[in-house]
Order: structure tokens, then sequence, then C-alpha cells
């Protein structure tokens, strides 16, 4: 597998902020690559840089080995599902997706041909002929796509292009994107806020912050090894247990991740911890106890037909050693 | 709780006609709209209306009085030699100016749109406002001491040595003349200067509602600057084009002052209405003339509605 999109210390200054900084990271040809951050981290800032759109201040990028800073975006074998779709609302569904053939010379009818092929592939054969102002948000995301496809980009780009959509609609496209990639198999990258989002997706995740790359891994190592607080809680609903709960608890001082899901409830004094149970939130599946440690909170998913103590008792936190992962502050 | 502490809030005297608007919005939009529309009504739909009629009476060759006769020999006498060139020459002038501020607007337009930062958009507005706020008047007879012989631009180049190319511009059949001040070439400055602010804002509007992210999908999917420009640009700035020309070519069409102050004798439609209704005293030939432009703007109108103009207002 070759690298398909490379950054070498990468930084992209604006006049008194620094959007990337120094971000180092590369991304496999043929992957499903998720960069996950909060807003303004500088995720759709990396995803620019990568079309060409935005330029580096400093830094490289290389697109499949070539260093492509001084390449045009339209010269780039990458295309944009861009956030708010942008499609040219002036023109039918069918040029809309044709447009990328037009301004290359290809002939109407082969590129009339080829658009409705995949409209078809996204299942919106006989929408050609309609204005984008007419469809739905879903509709006008799978044009966004159809139009982003039409050139066979060699890596696509998706900035949260389901961001949009109401929950039913992002999980089914949700479920489509990833076998369209599977299909296709080529590279996509993919800029998200919505960690379950990212997870369920994904080859890869790059979680950024503030400009800089936190940890890069597969869904389950961020999952489960978080390599920082923020990472920890960003990706999950993880217990974060500060250094002083954290050497009450297994006498390491030390900053500590633990999911929700390896907690076990038990008889005051039989664990690591006693706390007092705050609240119980009804999940379905599962109930969420929240316990009360002092100045802390530690939540446990508890199976939904296990007799679950009451608010305001008092329970022990159990756990296994290895269940607990350690990380750095930052 | 009962009817009757919700009925007894009738504490100020005017709350009787709050309750009444409030149950009747359509008699509160009614009495808003009232007297605009008695002033539109009577004052601008009525006056237009006795025109047109006007238009369809004659007037007596010996007594000079007008005829009030239907018929249509105003209309006739419309279509003769020198009353047909005065139209044909006022549509060429309002095309010739539209389709010049159309093409002096767009760059301007396309630098305040796309480029200009905070301040220099705040002059942009300044410097297309400015000649608004002063007088018409003024502006003319000031264009007309630019382009007299006396003037500046003469000045000008008879100082870069440049004066057989004003001379040979002057000395063209038709448009030239004796001078800028008494040419078309001048009419058409001088108009095209003072509707072109008319042309810069719609244009400068529509630009400015084209979303960055239209763009660069259009480079993302390999469009070339210039593609991007004819395929993307163009046409979603085209109704602010049309929106601008609806201006620009009514104001120059009506216009009779300009081409009075600047420019060689002959008439336009504005200086011929003017001429009939006053000194000649031929009202029915003035209203006939008069009627020429509405009907030229509402042909016009009708295909810049089809291509979605008033989109861009």
């Amino acid at each position: 597998m070759s690298v398909a999109v490379k950054f070498d210390n990468v930084s992209r200054r604006f006049d008194t902020e620094v959007a990337v900084d120094g971000i180092d990271l590369e991304i496999q040809e043929g992957e499903f690559f998720a960069m996950l951050g909060p807003s303004g981290s500088g995720k759709t800032t990396c995803l620019r840089l990568i079309s060409g759109i935005d330029r580096p201040t400093s830094g490289h990028i290389e697109i499949f080995g070539v260093r492509s800073e001084n390449i045009p975006p339209n010269r780039r074998p990458i295309n944009t599902v861009f956030q708010d779709y942008a499609l040219f609302p002036h023109l039918k569904v069918l040029d809309n997706v044709a447009y990328g053939l037009l301004v290359r010379g290809v002939g109407k009818p082969e590129r009339h041909r080829e658009a409705e092929y995949l409209l078809e592939m996204v299942k919106l054969q006989g929408f050609g002929q309609r204005m984008p102002a007419q469809l739905s948000g879903g509709q006008r995301q799978r044009v966004a796509l159809a139009r982003a496809l039409i050139n066979k980009p060699r890596v696509l780009l998706l900035d949260e292009p389901l961001g949009a959509l109401d929950l039913k609609l992002r999980e089914q496209m949700q479920e489509e994107l990833k076998t369209l990639q599977q299909s296709l198999g080529i590279t996509f990258v993919f800029v998200t806020h919505d960690q379950g989002e990212a997870l369920s997706m994904s080859d890869r995740i790059a979680i950024i912050n503030e400009g800089k790359v936190v940890q890069v891994g597969s869904p389950q190592e961020i999952y489960q090894s978080p390599r920082t607080r923020f990472v920890a809680h960003f990706v999950g609903s993880s217990n974060v247990l500060s250094p002083e709960l954290s050497s009450r608890c297994n006498g390491i001082e030390y900053w500590t991740s633990l999911r929700p899901e390896v907690v076990v409830l038990g008889d005051p004094g039989q664990g690591r911890i006693d706390g007092k149970v705050k609240s119980i939130r009804y999940l379905g599946a599962s109930n969420y106890v929240s316990v009360e440690l002092g100045e802390q909170t530690i939540g446990a998913l508890v199976n939904a037909n296990e007799i679950a103590a009451p608010v305001g008792s008092t329970v022990s936190l159990n756990w296994t050693d290895d269940a607990q992962h350690l990380m750095d502050e930052e | 709780m009962n009817s009757t502490t919700l009925a007894v809030r009738h504490s100020s005297p005017g709350s009787w006609l709050t309750d009444l608007f409030w149950n009747k919005p359509g008699l509160f939009i009614f009495c808003l709209l009232l007297p605009p529309l008695l002033w539109l009504g009577i004052i601008y739909i009525g006056s237009l209306f006795t025109l047109l009629l006007h238009s369809f009476f004659s007037i007596d060759e010996f007594s000079g009085l007008i005829r009030y006769e239907f018929t249509l020999k105003t209309y006739a006498e419309l279509l003769s030699p020198a009353n047909f060139d005065v139209i044909l020459r006022t549509i060429l002038m309002a095309c010739a100016v539209t389709l010049a501020a159309a093409l002096i607007a767009f760059p301007i337009a396309y630098y305040a749109a796309r480029y200009a930062n905070q301040k220099m958009k705040a002059l942009f507005y300044l410097g297309v406002m400015l000649p608004l706020w002063s007088s018409y008047l003024v502006k003319i007879y000031a264009w007309k001491l630019i382009l007299a012989k006396q003037g500046i631009v003469n000045w000008v180049v008879e100082g870069t040595g440049a004066t057989f190319l004003l001379n040979s511009v002057l000395s063209l059949p038709v448009v030239g003349g004796n001078s800028l001040a008494v040419s078309y070439i001048g009419t058409f400055i001088v108009l095209l200067y003072v509707w072109l602010p008319f042309m810069i804002l719609p244009v400068q509007a529509s630009l400015e509602r084209i979303p960055e992210s239209l763009l660069e999908a259009s480079g993302d999917l390999g469009a070339a600057p210039k593609q991007t420009f004819r395929l993307v640009i163009l046409p979603l700035a085209l109704p602010g084009v049309i929106a601008g020309s609806i201006f620009t070519f009514s104001l120059t069409m009506g216009d009779f002052i300009v081409p009075q102050i600047i420019g060689s004798s002959r008439r336009f439609i504005g200086q011929a209405v003017y001429a009939h209704q006053g000194t000649a005293g031929n009202i029915p030939l003035a209203a006939a003339f008069a009627v020429v432009p509405i009907v030229v703007m509402i042909i016009y109108l009708y295909f810049a509605k089809k291509r979605g103009a008033f989109d861009a207002l």
C-alpha cells in the first residue's frame, strides 16, 4: 500500500491565529481516514490544504509522492464533497454532476451518460432534470457526492458531509458511504466532529485539536487507549480519573481513563472505592449510573436487567487493572 | 379563569383600536397601504392614463387645437422619418450606455464584492454613491467644462501631444463633432457617468451573493479560473447585470437634460416630449413620444423578468 497524502510538518497561519500547527500525517491509499476534532480545530483547513483550495504557509504536502504546494486544485486527482454541498444553483442536477467532465472538454452525450450512471449509483435516477433547489438535503448530499466522483478522483475529501442530515438519514448515508468506498477502492478523507461517525466508519482516525494531531490510530486504539485527556474526553463518554483519584483507587498517581462498561458496581466496601449514586439514566439496553466520589463522578454502564442501587445509596466501584488506561495530561 | 377577567383589560382609550386591528389584520394592512395606494393610483397611474389617452387624440393643423377624437394619426406621425430618427437615436444611445456601463461596472463590482476589505468597501460605497448626492445639473455643467474646446480634456490631450488622436475621433461621421462637448461621444460619456452607479450597485450585490464555496467547488472539479468565470460567476451575476441595465436603459431613454446641454443639436425622445408639450403645444404628439419608452421598457422588463433579474434587486 502506498501513501496517498503526506503532511510533512505542515502549518497554515492566518493573520493572528494558527489553524494548522506543524502537522505530520500519512494517509494510505485506499483507506477510509477520518479527521476528528472539535469545531475550529483546523480539520477543515487540513482538507482544504489537500484539495489545494488553500496553501500551507510552511511545510509540504505530498500527493502520491509529488510535492503539491504549487499545483492548483483543478489539476489535482482529488475531489471534494463540500460541507454546504456547493451545488451550482443555476444548473440542473445532471449538469451539476457532469460539470467535472464539461470543464475537461468531454462531449455532451458522453458526459450526460456518465452523469446518469453516477446518479444511478447514488440512487437518484430520474432526478437529472431538476434544479438543486428542488431537492431535499439528503438528495443534495448525494448529488454532491456523484459530482465529486465523476472525475474518478484517487482521493475523495468529505467535509462534514452528513452534518446537515437528520439522524436516520445520517445513519443510512454512513453505511452507504462505507459501502461505496469499499467498492470503489479509493481513498476517502472524512472530516467530522461526530466521534460516533468517525468510530463506526473509518479504518483510521486522526484526532485533531488546536491545529495539532493528538493521536492517530484505528477506532479501537483511539477508543480503548486514548493517549491524552483530550482524546478520552472527546472520543467517548470515558471516565477520566484525576491523578489524585487514581492514586486512591490503584495507587498510581496518573491521569487515567476508564470506560463506563468495565466498571462493576457492588456493595459498599467490596470494591476499589465507595461512592454515592447521583443519578441513573435509562438507555434502553443498559442503565448509565453516575456515582459521586467527592468532586468527581464516575459513570458505570450496567445491564438494564440488573437491579441497580437506588439514587442516594452508597455503592462500591470495581474494575480490573487492564481495563484502566494511563494518559498524558495534555 | 372566566371570560369576564379577560374582557376587563380595556384600560387606555386607544385599546379598542388595537383590539380591532388584532382581530382584523387585513384592516390594519389596508389602513397602512391606503395613503401610498391613493398617491400611486391617482397621481401616478392616473396621469399615465391621461397621457395614454392624449396620445390617441390628434392636433388640428389649422387651429393648433386638440381634437378630442380617437385616432391613430398621432402614432402614424411618430413613424415619419424625422420622428422615427429621434426614437432610433434614443434607443441606440440607451443600448450603448447600458452596454458600456455593464462593461465598466463589472470589474469594479467584482473587486468590491470579492477582494475589498471592510475599509476598502466603505470607500467603494462612498465613491459610487457620492456623485448621486450632488446636483445632477451641477455635474452636467461640470462635464461641459471638462469636455469643452477650452476644457480639461483638450488641455491634457494637447499637453501629451495626442491631439491628432482626439481629432481623428472627433472627425468620425455622426458621433463626432466640433468638440467633445457638442458631439454624441460627449453625450454618451456624460450619460454613462451619471447612470453608472445604478449599474455598479446591483452587479456588486449579485456578485456578493455568490458563495465562495461555489467557486472553490468549480476549481476542485477541474475548472480553470476562466472556466469558473464563464460557467459559474457570469451566469449567477447576470440577473444583477440585467437589473442594473433596467436602470441605465430607462434612465438614459428618459433623459432630456444631458443631451440638451452636451451634444449635437439633434433631439432625443425626452427633448422631443419637452418641446412638443411646451412651445409647440402639440400635447398628443408629446404623449405619443412619451409612450415609446414605456412600451420599450415593458418589453424589456418582460424579458428581464424571464431571466430572473428581479431576484437581484
